[in-house]
């Protein structure tokens, strides 16, 4: 297990990532050294001024230490979306690979539409109308994204359900729902693990977008809504949108490395094209 | 041949169809009552609703509804912006020509630099230059693209001084002939520049794993032993076939620049349906926004068609 994960490059590299932002997620009142609702008297001050790490926005508060908060906001839409995105997929792709025939035509069919539909400007048509709470924003992601998750499971249950464990179930008079749930989800969840996390970077950016548009929730830190702010300011106070971009930029990284590395260990067929 | 035609412009049709209907649902899901905002706050006689309701044919099932819907659409009415009163097919068709003159010309070229750039990744593997194309297009496939965008404003516009940032042309100037092109040329270089920055990892990725995957097939291995040169093996076989690919991705790629611009078009006042998209939201338009949806769905539908049959007619193996 560990010999795995140390000779994928892009799997140790992924999950010391995690681990950092995990870190940063839990520590963040302990690491930041302000409290970024903090309207302080240091407006726009540069970088190291007054101590200010990396300055401050408009209203005085402290880009470092809101940074280190919108960690928490972004790992949390990545997590909760991905998650519902993921269960979404199993679950339909899982019935549409096992059970065969119409329903699989059908199921198969309303994917490919799906697959062709404007995903991120769906999520922006919806967060507009029905309000841009981030809860809003991650169960919108989810429920947007799954088509992708529930082809590779359909693709797996097709295989597995050939199979002779799954055949001995059947014989033993288990009812298919019990075979869905015990046998063919449990063994073709692996790509699809390893697609959602990918799909955490996604969300992460989707989120940043859709804040950049000025749908963002106004209540919480997060990284887009500081790249929104500091866009009217980007002449005269770049660190503002700069910092926001490069948290985004490494978190991104991060999960992508995370999900190639998973693609790797858990398909090692598709690992023939390395390091693409 | 035939058969696979006609099941993708089926499957096309229905995608089409599965937009309108969404937006459909969309708006009768929202919240807010649109006849209580006709009547105003205060009023609430049902009279008044009952009579509202018949003429705006409220009071008819949903089914109904859809295809009352559905029919005016067709004919190319999108519905009334409700802050500029004018017809929403009319604003986007205004602001089309921009986006489309934005989103052909880095398609195109991200096709062209990506596809390059993987290419010699592959050919050169594991050298220095596949590591850092590879890095590269890592980083760049991370990137949020409006933050690409305004990062290239600060080095280029800010710091250098050396390119405009905003619009489409000089409002100060009014150029006519050669001057006005090379005018909205100078505009275009950092809009199409993030869009093609942001657009070369996906065609990077392709190309190289197809050239990877091309060259450790058997036939060419058969082909060396025949000691035919290894450019000749190359341009005739082994780039032919690894081609093919980046041709489905340039459909994807063009379906997701169609959406992904409004963020760029957002980042440099770009007066195509990206800003249309941007008022819209802020002042809360409705219709415009959903007339975009449909015709950004519409249009995607179209473009992925037509890239499966070209790919169909480059490759007749391909008959799913």
């Amino acid at each position: 297990m560990i010999r795995t994960i140390v000779n994928d490059k892009q799997l140790l590299f992924g999950i010391l990532g995690l681990i950092f932002l995990l870190l940063v997620a839990v520590l963040a009142p302990v690491i930041a050294p302000e409290d970024p609702y903090y309207y302080g008297p240091d407006v726009l001050n540069k970088l190291g001024e007054n101590g200010h790490l990396l300055g401050t926005n408009k209203m005085g508060q402290d880009i470092f230490s809101m940074i280190i908060h919108g960690t928490r906001t972004s790992l949390k839409v990545a997590v909760i979306s991905a998650f519902i995105s993921g269960i979404l997929g199993m679950l339909i792709g899982g019935v549409a690979g096992y059970f065969g025939g119409q329903v699989d035509r059908a199921i198969s069919e309303f994917i490919n539409i799906f697959m062709m539909l404007p995903t991120f400007f769906l999520i922006l048509l919806i967060i507009a109308l029905f309000g841009n709470s981030i809860y809003n924003v991650m169960v919108v992601i989810g429920i947007t994204t799954w088509p992708s998750n529930a082809k590779l499971m359909r693709a797996q249950a097709l295989s597995l359900r050939e199979r002779t464990f799954v055949k001995a179930a059947t014989a033993m008079g288990e009812s298919r729902l019990q075979i869905l749930f015990k046998y063919i989800i449990p063994n073709g969840v692996f790509p699809v693990i390893a697609n959602t996390t990918v799909g955490m970077s996604n969300a992460i950016l989707t989120e940043a977008g859709l804040s950049f548009l000025g749908l963002g929730d106004p209540n919480i830190i997060s990284w887009g809504q500081m790249i929104y702010d500091g866009k009217a300011y980007l002449t005269s106070a770049w660190w503002i949108a700069t910092f926001a971009g490069i948290a985004i930029v490494i978190t991104v990284t991060i999960f992508y490395l995370l999900g190639d590395g998973l693609n790797h260990v858990m398909n090692p067929k598709r690992s023939k094209g390395k390091g693409v | 041949m035939r058969k696979y035609l006609v099941k993708r412009l089926l499957t096309g049709l229905l995608t089409i169809v599965i937009a309108f209907v969404i937006n459909f649902l969309i708006i009768n899901l929202a919240p807010g009552d649109p006849i209580k905002t006709l009547m105003g706050k205060e009023s609430d006689d049902p009279v008044l609703r009952a009579a509202l309701e018949e003429k705006y044919g409220l009071n008819k099932p949903l089914h109904i509804q859809f295809f009352s819907y559905l029919k005016t659409a067709m004919r190319g009415d999108l519905g009334i912006s409700i802050i500029y009163n004018r017809p929403v097919a009319d604003m986007i068709a205004e602001k089309l020509p921009a986006t489309i003159l934005l989103v052909l010309t880095s398609g195109v070229l991200s096709l062209i630099i990506g596809t390059a750039m993987g290419i010699v990744a592959a050919r050169k593997e594991g050298t220095f230059i596949d590591v850092l194309f590879s890095g590269f297009s890592y980083i760049l496939n991370s990137m949020p693209s409006f933050w690409l965008g305004l990062m290239l404003i600060i080095i280029f516009s800010t710091v250098l001084n050396i390119l405009p940032t905003y619009g489409m042309t000089d409002a100060r100037a009014s150029y006519t002939g050669m001057a006005y092109v090379l005018d909205v040329i100078k505009h275009m270089i950092l809009p199409v520049g993030t869009l093609v920055l942001i657009e070369i990892p996906m065609y990077y990725r392709i190309a190289k794993s197809s050239v990877l995957q091309v060259t450790n097939e058997d036939y060419i291995l058969t082909l060396r032993a025949t000691g035919m040169s290894e450019k000749k093996i190359f341009n005739k076989y082994i780039f032919r076939n690894a081609i093919l690919p980046t041709v489905t991705i340039f459909g994807i790629s063009l379906a997701y620049l169609i959406t992904g611009v409004s963020l760029i078009e957002t980042v440099f006042a770009w007066p195509g349906t990206g800003r249309l998209v941007l008022t819209a939201i802020n002042q809360r338009d409705y219709p415009t926004l959903m007339g975009i949806y449909l015709i950004m769905s519409v249009s995607i539908a179209v473009v992925m068609i037509v890239v499966d049959i070209v790919y169909a007619i480059l490759d007749p193996r391909i008959r799913y």
